[in-house]
């Protein structure tokens, strides 16, 4: 299996940072991997996935300092609060939805059928025609998900994904990842959540303080 | 109410760009005339269009809110203060001049305050992303326009959940203007804080989704631009171009 994404010796301050917030990362992610990545608050979890898509320090600054290598065509990346994310500009949830990939001036039929087929995957075909400003905090996470899966993604980053969800939505986003996996989407998600995490991660990595201090089989890292 | 409300007048079914248009008119239109009389007209106007909208009710309560306090310091600076001949009104002495000068302003801000309510009412966010999307605009410039429009409800949304969660911690809202004023503090500061951190996250979250992809985005549901809607913005435009064409000529009303 190729690497689809690779650090080595990566580091990477935030701007105006006294400490790295990653220092002397090696990994490799590959498509197809579901990979957990854990750590207490400040180990730099976040900011792993935010390098991983390449939005830091492209978008956020900051300086990056060894090398990371990615393939990925089309990386997304969700975060835990659906508020921020929304775009705002729309009256429903198909328009939310249909944002990412109508970015890609692919044609009309195929954004209606991927908006349609990732509204579906999240349980959220209902939810439609509803305003997403009337949406709970639960029903527009999986709103923002299904956006970025809409756009079809070989990287998809997931950032404590579940932090809004209610368990049986909880369940029903961790358990979509290993089938994303077999269609050869590589997924990293951040996560507090060990006991979905374990369940279906294929590797975990542990981070403390920027390094990673772990590297494995679920069982053995998330202990 | 200042924001889209949903509704099914022919304002509100008009193209996008149709609303906006008559809005733009209307504050050109009270800027080329001169005459108290000829502004309030533009006024009346205004309010036509929000009667045919079918959102004067809201639009008028946040309009006049807005207006008032200005009108207040017209009256004072023009009438009060103005230059000679004055009228006698009780124990005050208030300049002729100064009152038409007041009334222009006056009318003038009522006119842009009430056509651009009504806009900001009836035109949907989403079907403007739509139509400026076809004409081929740029997304950078669609999102700055569209999230202008859209950022009083989206503040009042925020303050909405600031207030709420302020109050679970104790914050009283009521009692005298000085308690009140001290409650802004607890409400403005987390206000002003959270809509600068949302800007980075917002940010990364539209690149995610490819806002920053140069090119042609895919539209989904294009309005219709009917020959109606073409005739309105081709009346106004015509109606704005007479009315500096009279201003220059010194004839404007």
């Amino acid at each position: 299996m190729s690497a689809l994404l690779r650090f080595d010796g990566c580091g990477y301050r935030y701007p105006g940072a006294a400490a790295p917030a990653l220092a002397d990362l090696t990994l490799a992610v590959g498509g197809g991997e579901v990979v957990a990545v854990a750590g207490p608050v400040g180990a730099g979890t976040s900011t792993l996935l935010l390098v991983a898509g390449g939005y830091a320090p492209r978008l956020l600054g900051g300086t990056l300092e060894g090398t990371r290598v990615s393939e990925a065509r089309r990386p997304a990346i969700v975060f835990a609060t659906p508020w921020t994310q929304v775009t705002g500009l729309f009256q429903s949830v198909r328009g939310e939805v249909a944002f990412g990939p109508a970015s890609f001036a692919l044609p009309r039929e195929r954004v209606l059928a991927l908006t349609a087929e990732a509204l579906e995957r999240l349980g959220a075909t209902h939810l439609a025609g509803r305003d997403p400003a009337g949406l709970s905090g639960g029903e527009l996470q999986r709103v923002i998900v299904a956006g970025a899966l809409a756009m079809e993604p070989d990287l998809l980053l997931l950032d404590d994904p579940a932090a809004e969800l209610d368990p049986a939505g909880a369940d029903a986003l961790y358990g979509l990842l290993p089938r994303l996996a077999e269609r050869g989407v590589a997924v990293l998600v951040a996560t507090p959540d060990l006991v979905r995490a374990a369940r279906v991660a294929t590797r975990a990595v542990a981070l403390r303080e920027g390094r990673v201090v772990g590297d494995g089989p679920p069982a053995r890292v998330l202990g | 109410m200042i924001g889209y409300a949903p509704g099914r007048s022919v304002v509100h079914r008009a193209h996008p760009y149709t609303p906006l248009v008559i809005a733009s008119g209307l504050l050109l239109v009270a800027f080329a005339v001169r005459s108290p009389l000829a502004v309030w007209t533009v006024v009346a106007a205004a309010l036509l269009f929000a009667a045919v909208a079918g959102v004067l009710g809201p639009v008028l309560r946040p309009a006049a809110l807005l207006a008032l306090p200005t009108w207040a310091l017209l009256t004072v600076l023009h009438g009060l203060l103005g230059g000679p001949p004055h009228v006698a009104v009780g124990p005050l002495a208030f300049s002729v001049q100064g009152g038409e000068r007041a009334l222009v302003f006056g009318g003038r801000l009522a006119a842009i305050l009430l056509a651009f309510l009504t806009a900001l009412a009836t035109v949907s966010p989403a079907r403007l992303v739509e139509a400026m999307t076809v004409r081929g605009v740029r997304f950078g410039r669609i999102y700055l326009l569209v999230s202008t429009l859209t950022v009083v409800p989206r503040l009042r949304d925020r303050a909405r959940r600031i207030i709420d969660a302020q109050q679970c911690r104790g914050l009283r809202l009521g009692g005298s203007p000085l308690a009140r004023v001290r409650a802004l503090g607890p409400l403005v500061v987390p206000l002003i804080l959270s809509a600068l951190a949302e800007v980075d996250e917002q940010a990364l979250a539209l690149d995610v989704r490819g806002a920053s992809v140069d090119g042609a985005r895919t539209p989904l549901e294009t309005p219709e631009d009917h020959a109606a809607d073409r005739a309105v913005r081709w009346g106004v435009l015509v109606l704005v171009v007479a009315a500096y064409a009279a201003k220059f000529l010194g004839r404007a009303p």
